[in-house]
């Protein structure tokens, strides 16, 4: 990383994005859009998710949606038919959400690349058809009501300027704990699957175990995103965890950087204000135009945000110090194919 | 319930809707192939002609075989304005980037004709009089059996274009190395767009097909995808044999399963074939191998 010295700068910048982000209800004010925040928050966690599988390991996951799904359907129903609070949900509904991985993961992982992703693709569909139409346990159609809202202590997460910080919480340390991942013995083992897996596998990685671990990784972060939105809806139907959501997760990954934490979070809240602020085109043109803009960015962005960022930042230490040592901006490995 | 008869209906039913599943599949795994892509919008090339053929057919009142030519012309240039648009400018990336620009295709396809054409479902007229014909006892719908040659016809066709035609040859070599096809002097661009125009026909004769039988809507595109992509893994991803037994055998399972097992899990019996194939012979029916060549 270029840039290193800059320690004062940086001792400033965390302080001040700490700042804005705890003021952010103030500032916003509107009911409506810290909503919307509180939704990229949770977005941005099951993003995140996706992040270790696709953007670290390099493998394709077309049904975080379905994790999400459980997620937010284990703390439902804990919470409305056992009455469990909050915290009781947010330990059990991530490894709920990280078990159905294991169990989709041990039998698919040894599967590679695009038959692994069309695995994923059947599983989350059958998650949610079995959502969508088991009415004893799921409510149908009609879905689960009446979750209650998030209370730790004396403290209630009611309104959405309170859940926020909640959520905010959440995402920091989802994103903390990924950092310590990317960087740890187990992060190493997942780009080196990503890049090359036979040559991890021959310089003695077990591929096997790491993609299963990946792959439960992801799920848990979707079962935590799960978890949060049970709890901030107060209402799950299976319509929300249906696959466009899981090609959703995909596209804010992509649009933002597969690979790196900020571009996951970046890419999640964009692709979730972007619709808002097209709102004023009703529906249909909205998704519309939505859909030719991957298009564009993904002929004109092949990095995502995060790729296009560090080009940027990288011709600016150019021209600034041209004898800097410099890291190319990572491009996504071509498959082999 | 299980006598000869009524099996012999559904059996007629599952291979109508299997043969449509088949042409999708086909469409989907001749890409595969070609450039190694997953088309998600492999369902929009299904959708978009479907309202078209609607269009020309009740608005227009077209006779039925000057709107079918119009079909086949409209995705031809469709095929070409897909391969130079979202496929093209990709060429060489990671598939996942061709995935995501396919997905994001599909949306706008999905989203613009929405636009233009409405939420209420349409439905063309039939070419035939009759709504069934009696063959001794089953009643077979005159449609199921124009689907059912058409896919026989068009497997006949594909044999016969890719195994005794030139251009057949070079969009097989073109499909098993691309550098050597272009080593050996094949315009290896020209076949990838030829091949994209060909699978886009493919869907434009399965959305003629489906109109009469089936509700025209924006999102049925997806449905379509979806049992396209079951098809072809069922059959083995890629390959052109597999797709066609593929996309018949969902179409026959989940009819028997709809009649016998349960009608409201009817979409789920697609995905936990293609879920089962993947566990226990992950190359499908027709597929060789399943590791990623290194």
């Amino acid at each position: 990383m270029p840039l290193k010295k800059g320690l004062p700068a940086k001792a400033l910048f965390y302080p001040m994005v700490a700042i804005a982000l705890a003021a952010l209800p103030m500032i916003i004010r509107s009911n409506y859009w810290i909503g919307t925040v509180n939704l990229a928050i949770i977005y941005s966690i099951a993003v995140l998710g996706l992040n270790i599988i696709l953007g670290l390991t390099g493998q394709l996951n077309i049904a975080q949606a379905a994790f999400w799904g459980i997620g937010a359907y284990t703390a439902a129903l804990l919470n409305t038919r056992l009455g469990w609070p909050f915290w009781a949900t947010f330990l059990v509904a991530p490894p709920t959400a990280a078990a159905f991985g294991v169990i989709l993961g041990f039998p698919t992982l040894r599967l590679s690349g695009r038959y692994l992703a069309m695995a994923t693709i059947g599983f989350g569909i059958i998650i949610n058809l079995i959502l969508h139409n088991w009415k004893e346990f799921t409510g149908g159609v009609d879905g689960i009501p009446g979750i209650g809202a998030p209370v730790l202590g004396p403290l209630k997460f009611s309104t959405n300027a309170s859940f926020y910080y909640l959520a905010l919480v959440c995402l920091i340390l989802a994103a903390l704990t990924q950092v310590r991942i990317k960087n740890s013995r187990m992060g190493r083992a997942f780009r080196a699957i990503k890049d090359n897996e036979l040559a991890a596998e021959l310089s003695g990685v077990d591929t096997f175990k790491y993609r299963v671990v990946a792959f439960a990784l992801c799920s848990a972060y979707g079962g935590l995103a799960g978890q949060l939105f049970a709890h901030r809806t107060k209402y799950v139907s299976a319509e929300t965890f249906f696959i466009d959501m899981s090609i959703l997760f995909i596209c804010m990954l992509m649009i933002g950087g597969a690979g790196s934490v900020a571009g996951s979070i970046v890419g999640a809240s964009l692709l979730t204000f972007i619709p808002e602020w097209l709102r004023f085109l009703q529906g249909p043109w909205a998704m519309a135009i939505f859909g030719l803009a991957i298009v564009v960015i993904m002929i004109f962005m092949p990095t995502g945000l995060a790729g296009l960022v560090k080009s940027i930042g990288s011709k600016m230490v150019m021209r600034l110090w041209p004898d800097a040592h410099q890291e190319p901006a990572e491009l996504p490995r071509k498959a082999s194919h | 319930m299980f006598d000869a008869t009524t099996l012999a209906q559904f059996l007629v039913s599952g291979l109508a809707m299997g043969s449509v599943y088949a042409l999708i599949a086909l469409s989907f795994a001749l890409l595969y192939k070609a450039v190694g892509i997953l088309n998600f919008a492999v369902g929009e090339s299904v959708m978009v002609p479907a309202f078209i053929v609607v269009i020309l057919l009740t608005a227009l009142k077209l006779p039925f075989l000057p709107a079918y030519l119009m079909i086949i012309a409209v995705m031809v240039v469709f095929g070409a304005v897909f391969q130079r648009t979202v496929y093209h400018p990709l060429r060489g990336r990671p598939f996942i980037s061709v995935l995501v620009s396919t997905i994001g295709a599909s949306l706008f396809l999905r989203n613009t004709s929405l636009l233009v054409f409405g939420a209420d479902p349409r439905v063309s007229p039939g070419l035939f009089p009759v709504q069934s014909v009696n063959f001794f006892g089953v009643f077979v719908p005159p449609q199921y059996l124009l689907i059912i040659t058409t896919l026989i016809v068009l497997v006949v066709f594909q044999y016969w274009l890719f195994e005794k035609t030139l251009l057949g040859k070079k969009m097989q070599a073109t499909a098993q190395d691309r550098d050597m096809a272009r080593l050996l002097g094949i315009p290896v661009d020209r076949i990838i767009l030829i091949t994209f125009i060909y699978a886009a026909i493919l869907g434009g004769i399965a959305a003629i097909l489906l109109a009469p039988i089936f509700y025209v809507t924006s999102d049925m595109g997806f449905m379509f995808a979806l049992k396209a992509f079951a098809s072809s893994i069922a059959g083995g991803l890629g390959s052109i044999p597999g797709a066609i037994v593929g996309g018949l055998f969902i179409g026959v399972v989940e009819l028997f399963c709809a009649a016998y097992i349960s009608a409201t899990y009817k979409d789920v019996f697609a995905f936990i074939i293609l879920i089962a194939v993947l566990l226990l012979r992950p190359q499908g029916f027709f597929g060789e191998k399943v590791a990623e060549k290194v």
